[in-house]
Order: structure tokens, then C-alpha cells, then sequence
């Protein structure tokens, strides 16, 4: 139980996907602006993440090495678009303000990392928390990084006005740019935090050594 | 050995993809209804949301998209307790990032009573804006983007930062909604019998008391002008001037304009009738068209030198300036030649 419990706790902070292990950016980037996007976008991900690698761990046997990217795709897809279809069905306003990103989904890097560089190797159990932890990791960043842009960019937090009627949006946090900055600070802070989680530890090796870093915590190596 | 190796992951493949397809064709069937009934209350909504007073709605097929980049997936007449109220229009076309669709009302006296956008793909916290019930073109009044159009009248020149208020940051948003509003209002004119009468070749012959259809066409000789319709007008008898209906591909679409001129040759009034370049409805304003009044249709008539392109539609300005000269030009060959 102890040993479920540290796989789910690496996907918060210690091997975050965004910050640490540094993929699926452009989704995060793009969805952003608006606090109810960042929510809706990481439980999306989050579903569509533990999903496909629970039925790809499940069936890791029968899966053969030369074909395997194409079946973790149309794994990946069915499960994206059944989403899809959930959301348009019961969230109609989410799923109108998510556009384009929901489908993109399917070629999130985090989805296909974590299937090929876990799920496709560990057990059942393992890859559920390991899919849930990521997916709460993306989640909880997607949130921190949309209540700044969104708060400074618009005012508002969750659609509702919060900045006084005399504050004036700055429009920079919702751009781009503004997106990288927020990013960049958040991702110095957490990463400051995972070092200070680390230092008092050896790390021990995980076992998909894709994704662990040097010891002094940089980054260059994602 | 090699080629059943093949066979069997080819087989493997099939199998998961089957699998997958026949999951996915059960959720499916699960939402497809809910989906489409979705839809179907966001379309009803959008309908009283443009017509308020409405008691009901019958779909249309009068209504008549000249543009091919401009779809309209559905039309109807408003009903009201005495008689039509005018009507409604489910418009598609293209926006920064991918089709809009609105929801446009147009009333019988010629003015738009309402705009609602349903579906808009553009950047969230720019282009998005257009569909935000919070977001402000004018925070003083509180009115939001589409908000602006409801009572607009459909001479307006529909120019974004002259009189349409744009969104900040999403100047493309702002044109591609206005340009399909404006196309829905010009459609939804013509079907309702509105403000047609400005549109004839009377217009932009001032001077004539009678305009008859030419016993014969004038004729372009620059490749690709084709001259639709030759009119000639006459005061008491005597021939003031010809006009004509010509066409031409500009930008990324087609130009049509109505041409004026004089038997000396000056360019009476210019209509720029319709532009379906995918940003260049912004040359449909009259002050564009009105540039060319008074002009000699034997001087060189240039976008940059003595005409003004709007701004924003460079390439169109240039293409329906220079249909306006082929045309000018063709029409002064054509009086010179008599036979009118």
C-alpha cells in the first residue's frame, strides 16, 4: 500500500510531468487563460491518462513490441474520443471552450510517455496510480498557472469578477508569453520544493529510468 | 516465415482496432442524443434570444448565401402575433482559429435585433471573448461584442474600429463576425424585400430620368473582367451615361461592382456590390465605393496613388479598384462606339 501510495505522490511534484519531466507543454500553455479551462482540460486528461494505462498494462502481454505505438494510439484515441463525446453530451459549455484541445488529447505527450515508459512494463495496480498521480500532477499545475493569468489577465477567477472594476486586465498574462512567465516561476518554485523533498532522501532508482533526473535536480536533462 | 510474421500483427492490429470502434460506436448511440438535443435547445435559444417577442419559428429557404465561404446551415421566419417579424439566420463561416457560427436576426424595418454567437473555436481570453457574456466592447453601457449589432441598421458600413466596436487584442474575430453579419443582413434584406431600391444602376447614374437595359454589352479587354450587365441612361431622350455590372477574382474570391459613367467620361458613383475575399467585406463600405465619384475614367485609377485602400484589405482595395477601371474604361469604348 505504501509502495501504491509513493507512485501516486511522484506524479505530484517529484517527477511532475510539466515541471520536471517536461512534456505536454503546449496543451498547458494553450488552455490556460481561464481557471474552469485548466480544471476541465487536467480532469480530462486525467480520465483519458488512467484509462489508457490501465487497459495497456492490462494487456502488456499480448501487445507486440514492433506494433505497439499503434495500439497505445488507437488505445489513446478511443478513450479521447469517448470523452469527447461525454463532455459534449453533458458539459456542452466546457467541451465549446476547450475547441480544439480535448481531440489533442490523443497526441498529449504525457499520455503517450507515461504508457510507453510505465504502463507497457508495470502491473495493473502500479499504473493506475501512476496514471492518476500524473494526471492530478498536470491538473494541480494547469490550476496554479490559470489562476495567475487568468486573476492578472482578466480579473476574474472561475468566470466570476474578482479584481475591483478600476483594475485594468493585463492582457499579457493571457498571451503567450505571459503563459511561459507564469510557467517559469511556477515550475522555480516547485522545483525548489522538490529539492528540498530530495535532499533529505537518496533517491532510489525508479524503475523507468526515462524519467528521473540527475541528482542535483536540474532539468536539462528532460 | 517473415511475411506471416506481417499477417499476424497485421491480425493483432485489426483486433484492438476492432475492439476499439465497437466501443466507441456504444458511447456513441449513448450521447448521440443527448448531444443533438443539445443542440437543438442551444439553436431554440438562440432564436429567442434574437426574437425575443417570436411565438414561434418556420424554417425558411428564401434566404440565400452569396458566398461560398458564408454558410447558412438554417433560416428562418420569425413569427409574431401579427405577422412576420422578420428573420433569423444560423451562419457559418471562417474565423482566426476555424468556423464561428452565429445566430443573426434581421428585422422587417431593416435593422438587426440580435446577434448570438454559439460557436466560436478562437484564442480563449481573445477571440473567445466574442461569445462571453462578461466581456465588455463597451464597459460604460455593458454591451458585449455581438451585443453592439442589436438595432443596427443595415446601411451601416459595418467597418470594425469606425463603426463597430472591435475586441481588444482579436482585430480578425471582430471582422470575420461582422462580415457574416453583415452578409446574413444583406441576404436577409433582399429576401424580405428591404432596401433593395439603392442597389440598381439608378444608383450610380444621378443624372439619368430613365435607365434601360443596353441593346448592346460592352465588352472588356482585360482578361478576366466579365461585364454582366450594360444599362444605359438617358435625360429626356438623350443619353447621359452607361453603367455596368462586372465581376473579376480578386484576393482569394470574387469582386462585383456597379459602375457609373458619364458620356465624358467621368466616373458618376461606384457600388462595390459584393467581395467574397475571406477578409475583404470591409471594402463594402460606401466610403470606399464613393472614392471614385467624380474621377475621369481615362486617368490611371491606382490603390495607393489617388484611391485609399481600407485598411486591413489591401489586396481586395487593389483587385475592385482595378475592376472599376477595366470597367470604366469599357464603358467609355462602349458610349464612344454608340449603338446604345
Amino acid at each position: 500500500m505504501k509502495r501504491l501510495f509513493g507512485i501516486f505522490v511522484n506524479g505530484l511534484i517529484v517527477e511532475n510531468p510539466l515541471f520536471v519531466i517536461m512534456i505536454g507543454l503546449c496543451s498547458a500553455m494553450a488552455v490556460t487563460t481561464t481557471v474552469a479551462n485548466g480544471i476541465g482540460m487536467g480532469v480530462a486528461l486525467t480520465f483519458v491518462l488512467v484509462m489508457s494505462e490501465f487497459i495497456i498494462s492490462l494487456f502488456r502481454n499480448l501487445i507486440p513490441e514492433s506494433i505497439r505505438m499503434p495500439i497505445f494510439l488507437i488505445v489513446i484515441a478511443a478513450f479521447t474520443t469517448i470523452m469527447d463525446l461525454e463532455m459534449k453530451a453533458y458539459f456542452p459549455a466546457l467541451s465549446k471552450s476547450m475547441g480544439v484541445f480535448i481531440p489533442l488529447v490523443v497526441v498529449n505527450c504525457i499520455v503517450m510517455g507515461r504508457v510507453e515508459a510505465y504502463s507497457s512494463k508495470q502491473p495493473v495496480l502500479d499504473s493506475l496510480f501512476d496514471g492518476l498521480g500524473m494526471g492530478i500532477g498536470f491538473t494541480w499545475v494547469l490550476v496554479a498557472l490559470a489562476v495567475v493569468r487568468e486573476l492578472l489577465g482578466n480579473g476574474t477567477l472561475l468566470g466570476f469578477q474578482i479584481m475591483p472594476s478600476s483594475f485594468e486586465p493585463m492582457i499579457f498574462f493571457i498571451l503567450p508569453p505571459g503563459g511561459f512567465l507564469v510557467f517559469a516561476l511556477w515550475m522555480a518554485a516547485s522545483n525548489d520544493l522538490r529539492r528540498k523533498l530530495l535532499a533529505g532522501r537518496k533517491p532510489e532508482p525508479t524503475q523507468d529510468s526515462c524519467c528521473t533526473l540527475p541528482e542535483n535536480g536540474s532539468a536539462e536533462k528532460a | 516465415m517473415k511475411r506471416w510474421q506481417m499477417i499476424k500483427l497485421g491480425l493483432i492490429l485489426a483486433m484492438y482496432t476492432i475492439v476499439g470502434c465497437v466501443g466507441l460506436a456504444f458511447v456513441y448511440n449513448s450521447t448521440s442524443k443527448t448531444i443533438a438535443q443539445r443542440q437543438e435547445a442551444d439553436l431554440q435559444a438562440g432564436l429567442h434570444e434574437v426574437f425575443p417577442r417570436a411565438t414561434g419559428f418556420t424554417p425558411t429557404d428564401t434566404v440565400k448565401s452569396t458566398n461560398p465561404k458564408v454558410i447558412f446551415d438554417a433560416a428562418y421566419t420569425a413569427d409574431g402575433p401579427s405577422g412576420p417579424l422578420g428573420i433569423a439566420v444560423k451562419v457559418r463561416g471562417g474565423s482566426y482559429g476555424g468556423l464561428t457560427t452565429l445566430i443573426v436576426g434581421v428585422s422587417t424595418d431593416g435593422t438587426i435585433t440580435g446577434v448570438k454567437v454559439l460557436e466560436n473555436k478562437d484564442t480563449p481570453g481573445l477571440g473567445a471573448n466574442a461569445a462571453s457574456p462578461t466581456y465588455y466592447v463597451d464597459k460604460a453601457t455593458r454591451t458585449t461584442f455581438p451585443g453592439q449589432f442589436a438595432g443596427k441598421r443595415l446601411t451601416d458600413p459595418f467597418v470594425v474600429k469606425e463603426d463597430v466596436l472591435a475586441i481588444t487584442s482579436a482585430t480578425i474575430t471582430s471582422r470575420a463576425i461582422t462580415s457574416l453579419v453583415q452578409a446574413v443582413g444583406k441576404a436577409a434584406s433582399d429576401a424580405l424585400g428591404i432596401g433593395g431600391s439603392s442597389q440598381g444602376p439608378q444608383a450610380v447614374l444621378p443624372s439619368a430620368d430613365t435607365v434601360r437595359t443596353s441593346s448592346r454589352p460592352a465588352t472588356s479587354t482585360v482578361p478576366g473582367v466579365s461585364i454582366l450587365e450594360t444599362s444605359v441612361g438617358t435625360k429626356a431622350g438623350v443619353i447621359v451615361g452607361a453603367a455596368a455590372k462586372a465581376k473579376a477574382t480578386s484576393y482569394d474570391g470574387d469582386v462585383t461592382v456597379l459602375v457609373g459613367v458619364a458620356t465624358d467620361g467621368t466616373i458618376l458613383g461606384v457600388q462595390i456590390l459584393e467581395c467574397t475575399d475571406s477578409l475583404g467585406s470591409s471594402i463594402l463600405a460606401p466610403g470606399f465605393a464613393q472614392q471614385f465619384a467624380g474621377k475621369k475614367a481615362g486617368t490611371p485609377l491606382e490603390v495607393g496613388a489617388n484611391i485609399d485602400a481600407v485598411s486591413g484589405a489591401t489586396f481586395s482595395s487593389a483587385g475592385a479598384t482595378a475592376l472599376v477601371k477595366a470597367t470604366a474604361d469599357a464603358l467609355v469604348k462602349a458610349l464612344a462606339g454608340g449603338g446604345l
